[in-house]
């Protein structure tokens, strides 16, 4: 708003007044500051609830990029359903009505001794509680000549953002009669269903303007998620267009040469018109700076603080974190982030603590009418986490069931968003 | 350095619409005005300030708690689209209508596992929860 009115004024006013009389713990010093690294869901979730559940905690969002682009539903996107702008969220809400503390730049440092965040231009920021929501690494070098470079000609697009967008351009681009050749990752990593969802909705798409042209996922597993929901839909929509060669047949991937669009596994080379090579992952490069993961690349954390169990004082939320029967998702990343916003106020302010509970919902695009979705519950047991009740869409379901799921899938994307960015 | 500037106009504006009694309403009148004699009286209402103007931490109990789960899904201000609102509903359906998510009578694949997840009291403190919330008010 560029014009002030008077009232506006003098609310502003009364503020400002309020600053200059009120006494010092009601002014600022003495409350406690919560500093969150990483505006992906995960961490503008922590943000949103400690800002909204106690008024004396001081919460400051750290994320370099002005607006988040969501990876999921980027595959809507990929398929020409969906608008890059509608995947796209900015953070003027939670700076506004939540008045957290938006700091677009990157944490360069992290000192646990004198609780301070070291930001790339030199600032430090004050901490009681940190909370790291990282997101997910690529293990460049796992595979020989994928490296950061290779991602602008064999893009990963397994970030929401311009690798989507290039992914997207490429497709456009692409010949009819082309082949798509998809890699996907061993486990774990972010979105179980998303490589094939991605093959789903690209089909969805050759079908109606290059029905001429094939995709070939080669998988570094011999399983996935939900395959029977996948092979069955892939059948029925797009017979003969979509190929999956599992790891056990191929050999596994190998080595990609960007010069010719090609993967190598054990045994062949196989040439892609596009290549979306999805490689290996761990968690965010900050968590593997701050020794916040261990041997497997991910951080373990406390079930019912997210604390990490590696250095305490430091909680982690999101894709990054492992434990127990956790997928990586955003629907858990934000899950993950109240359960540790509630037990943060808790520990700052003395608030009530009850019994945390968890939830996953995917719902996954099989073609523009056809949708699953899958419903776990976790709890905290034994000191890890797991799965304790479970529900997943069947194959043979009905086409309005589909069609329902659709529905279903579109309104909690509003509302997720929602809840996530305000 | 976070202060109290950093709760803009607007937050203190809807925050004040939802708490303030008629006696706030009359404060809002006094600035409005903007009358020499302003200053003053802005530091008159300070104490006041501090009782009228409540922490923006609505709630933060059991059903809040639960309540922040369900919006990952369903919207607190009923906004929703393609999805049941589930605010401002009697309280005593909704603690029913879970009842029956969680012994199947009624199917939902996500809120029978939803459903199953929770106690009894759970739901009945998360009923309670949703029915006084009212449509287009969400908590901050």
């Amino acid at each position: 708003m560029n014009c002030w009115t008077r009232r506006q004024f003098g609310c502003l006013a009364g503020a400002a007044c309020l600053t200059a009389l009120a006494p010092r713990v009601a002014r600022g010093e003495a409350k406690s500051r919560v500093v969150v690294i990483g505006g992906g869901i995960g961490g503008a979730t922590v943000a949103r609830y400690l800002a909204a559940s106690a008024a004396t905690i001081e919460v400051t969002l750290v994320e370099p990029k002005p607006r988040y682009t969501t990876c999921f539903f980027s595959a809507l996107y990929l398929a020409g359903m969906r608008s890059f702008e509608s995947l796209t969220h900015g953070y003027e809400t939670l700076a506004q009505r939540y008045a957290i503390n938006v700091v677009h730049d990157s944490a360069a440092t992290i000192d646990p001794v004198a609780k301070t965040v070291g930001l790339a231009n030199g600032t430090k920021l004050p901490y009681d509680r940190l909370v790291l929501a990282p997101g997910i690494a690529f293990k460049f070098g796992a595979i020989e000549g994928y490296d950061k470079a290779a991602t602008e000609i064999m893009p990963h697009a397994w970030n929401g953002g311009p690798q989507t967008e290039l992914l997207r351009r490429q497709l456009e681009s692409m010949e009819d009669g082309g082949v798509f050749l998809i890699a996907a990752p061993p486990n774990p990593f972010r979105c179980p269903p998303g490589p094939y969802e991605r093959a789903s909705l690209v089909a969805y798409y050759f079908k109606q303007f290059k029905p001429r042209s094939k995709i070939l996922i080669l998988d570094a597993k011999d399983s996935f998620f939900e395959q029977d929901l996948f092979q069955d839909a892939w059948a029925r929509h797009y017979p003969g267009m979509i190929e999956w060669l599992p790891s056990q047949f191929t050999g596994g991937i190998k080595a990609v040469d960007v010069k010719d669009l090609s993967v190598k596994t054990a045994g062949d080379t196989f040439k892609g018109a596009v290549v979306n090579f999805i490689p290996p992952q761990m968690a965010g490069t900050l968590a593997q700076q701050a020794g916040l993961a261990d041997q497997s690349g991910w951080c373990p954390v406390e079930p019912t603080t997210f604390e990490s169990k590696l250095q305490p004082g430091i909680h982690i939320v999101g894709d990054a974190t492992s434990g127990g029967d956790m997928p990586k998702s955003a629907f858990l990343a934000n899950s993950q982030a109240k359960v540790c916003a509630f037990a943060i106020a808790a520990a700052l302010t003395g608030s009530e603590r009850f019994a945390p509970h968890l939830f996953n919902t995917c719902f996954t695009f099989l073609a523009a009418d056809d949708a699953v979705s899958d419903a776990i519950a976790l709890e905290p047991t034994g000191g890890t986490i797991k799965i304790s009740e479970i529900l997943i869409s069947q194959v043979g379901e009905d086409a309005a069931t589909r069609r329902q799921v659709v529905q279903a899938a579109n309104g909690w994307y509003v509302a997720f968003t929602h809840d996530v960015f305000g | 350095m976070m202060t109290w500037q950093v709760v803009p106009a607007g937050t203190f504006k809807r925050r004040r619409r939802r708490t303030l009694s008629d006696r706030g309403k009359s404060i809002e009148r006094v600035l409005a005005n903007g009358t020499p004699l302003i200053a003053t009286l802005l530091l008159a209402i300070v104490p006041i300030a501090l009782i009228i103007f409540p922490s923006p931490a609505a709630e933060n109990n059991r059903g809040a708690q639960l309540a922040a789960m369900c919006a990952a899904c369903h919207r607190l201000d009923a906004l929703d689209k393609g999805i049941p609102s589930i605010i401002g509903l009697d309280e005593k359906k909704l603690a029913d209508m879970m009842a029956e998510f969680k012994s199947n009578k009624r199917t939902s694949q996500i809120m029978n596992v939803v459903a199953r997840s929770l106690s009894d009291e759970e739901i009945a403190e998360l009923a309670h929860y949703l029915a006084t919330r009212k449509k287009g008010s969400e908590q901050p």
